[in-house]
């Protein structure tokens, strides 16, 4: 797994630009969401600031095949600035809670590396949280999205009841990441050791 | 009634339960409170063949053995919209999922006079994995509260993720055979109506080594037809239909 902090330096590196350009092909070509598109090619928005995280894992041949965004729930972030009628109460907010935004699997890969790979970000994310004082991960989810996350057995609540946005069926969670999400996540056979000398370098 | 509070503590009590009979008496209570009289979380799929599948199930005994005596769980219409969609929706609108037939009519009477009024069904469709759902009922001539239904919705989600860690524990581990890149590169061709001449084409490989892929496969899922090869790969997520149908 690959970790970088803000957009500039990200822009700066092959592998987090080529994150950039596979969201432009999954969330603009493929699931037509509108937002921004830079230079024809990169999907950026207001939320790629310099405090954003960026996630990514690659494949052996060294390009991008899944990657997430993590925003700080302290500053702006989706589910504090654009959704927040998606919770009940106030959206959370603290510096031990980030936001999982813009999770990405390259549209390139098969049915079969795409469960891998997606199994790979979410023991990245899991693995992160816990290097990082991280206590919660919220998120605004599309239902057959949200079925999927519950599916990986780690400790999910709904923050809202879910509601339709221009077609889709939106719903608030969070999920509280503890020391026993490896245990959850391996039970459901999700589970996948994160490349430690990564985090390391990250921290 | 039930608010957001109500669905946070299911969801609470539901990750921990251990068995199946503590997870009906949670369904049976959380039905009650949502104003349902029924409930039914469970696989499509036939129960004599399928062991580690959900199936808890609180309808009136009557339907259950017709359901059961007649193999409904393949076709009836319920079932079948809720392989159309991802969200849950009312019986009483299932036709604007599903065209239905004659039979499909006849069916939803039965239910009827079996005791089922309107109902709304939960669909779970989980990559690699049988189609399941959680559905509550009302009584006949009873009708839905549409207010709670957005709750109802997360309850079955939740509801059905406790019913599957459960069946989980009683599967055998490593059921899915895995193909290798190249034999699921071949079998998505198969799919895809190829012959092993045209796959060999596609892929810029002998015909020899695609025949030997294709056997692979099928020796692998322990089948030998073609078709079935395509279908079962299709079902565990191997392939998708997107490599089937082009993206």
């Amino acid at each position: 797994m690959h970790i970088e902090t803000g957009v500039a330096r990200a822009m700066e590196n092959r592998l987090f630009r080529s994150m950039f350009e596979e969201r432009k092909r999954v969330f603009v070509d493929l699931l037509r969401w509108e937002v921004p598109v830079l230079a024809g090619r990169y999907e950026i928005d207001q939320f790629d600031n310099d405090r954003a995280v960026y996630i990514v894992i690659a494949g052996s041949d060294g390009e991008h095949r899944a990657s997430a965004r993590l925003l700080p729930t302290a500053h702006d972030h989706i589910l504090g600035t654009i959704f927040p009628e998606l919770c009940e109460d106030t959206p959370p907010r603290g510096p031990d809670i980030l936001e999982i935004t813009r999770f990405c699997l390259a549209r390139r890969l098969r049915a079969r590396e795409r469960l891998e790979v997606r199994n790979q970000l979410v023991s990245a994310l899991v693995e992160y949280a816990l290097g990082n004082h991280i206590r919660s991960y919220t998120g605004v989810a599309e239902w057959p999205w949200f079925q999927q996350i519950l599916s990986f057995g780690w400790h999910c609540l709904p923050l809202g009841l879910p509601a339709t946005d221009q077609g889709r069926c939106l719903v608030a969670l969070q999920i509280d990441i503890d020391g026993s999400t490896r245990e959850q996540l391996r039970a459901s056979g999700v589970f996948r050791p994160a490349g430690l000398a990564d985090l390391a370098s990250a921290a | 009634m039930i608010g957001l509070r109500d669905v946070q503590d299911f969801c609470a009590v539901a990750a921990t339960i251990k068995d199946s009979q503590a997870l009906a008496g949670l369904m049976a209570e959380i039905t009650r409170a949502m104003g349902f009289r029924h409930f039914a979380l469970v696989h499509h799929v036939d129960l004599n063949s399928a062991a580690g599948s959900v199936h808890i199930v609180d309808y009136p005994p009557d339907w259950v053995e017709r359901f059961q005596a007649r193999r409904l769980y393949a076709s009836d219409p319920i079932h079948r919209a809720s392989h159309r969609t991802h969200v849950g929706f009312a019986w009483s609108a299932v036709q604007s999922i599903i065209p239905l037939t004659a039979a499909d009519r006849s069916i939803l009477a039965e239910a009827h006079e079996a005791g089922l009024g309107d109902g709304f069904t939960v669909p779970a469709h989980i990559p690699g994995e049988i189609n399941a759902s959680c559905s509550f009922a009302m009584g006949p001539g009873e009708a839905l509260d549409l207010d709670q239904l957005p709750l109802v919705q997360l309850i079955g989600s939740f509801a059905f993720e406790a019913a599957r860690k459960l069946s989980r524990a009683v599967q055998h581990p490593c059921e899915n055979p895995s193909l290798t890149e190249r034999q699921a590169e071949c079998v998505a061709l198969v799919a895809r109506g190829k012959t092993d001449w045209e796959i060999s084409q596609i892929l810029g490989i002998g015909q020899e080594t695609v025949i030997q892929h294709v056997k692979d496969a099928r020796d692998r899922y322990g089948v030998t037809k073609r078709t079935l090869l395509a279908i079962r790969a299709l079902f565990d997520g191997q392939i998708s239909f997107a490599d089937v149908f082009g993206r």
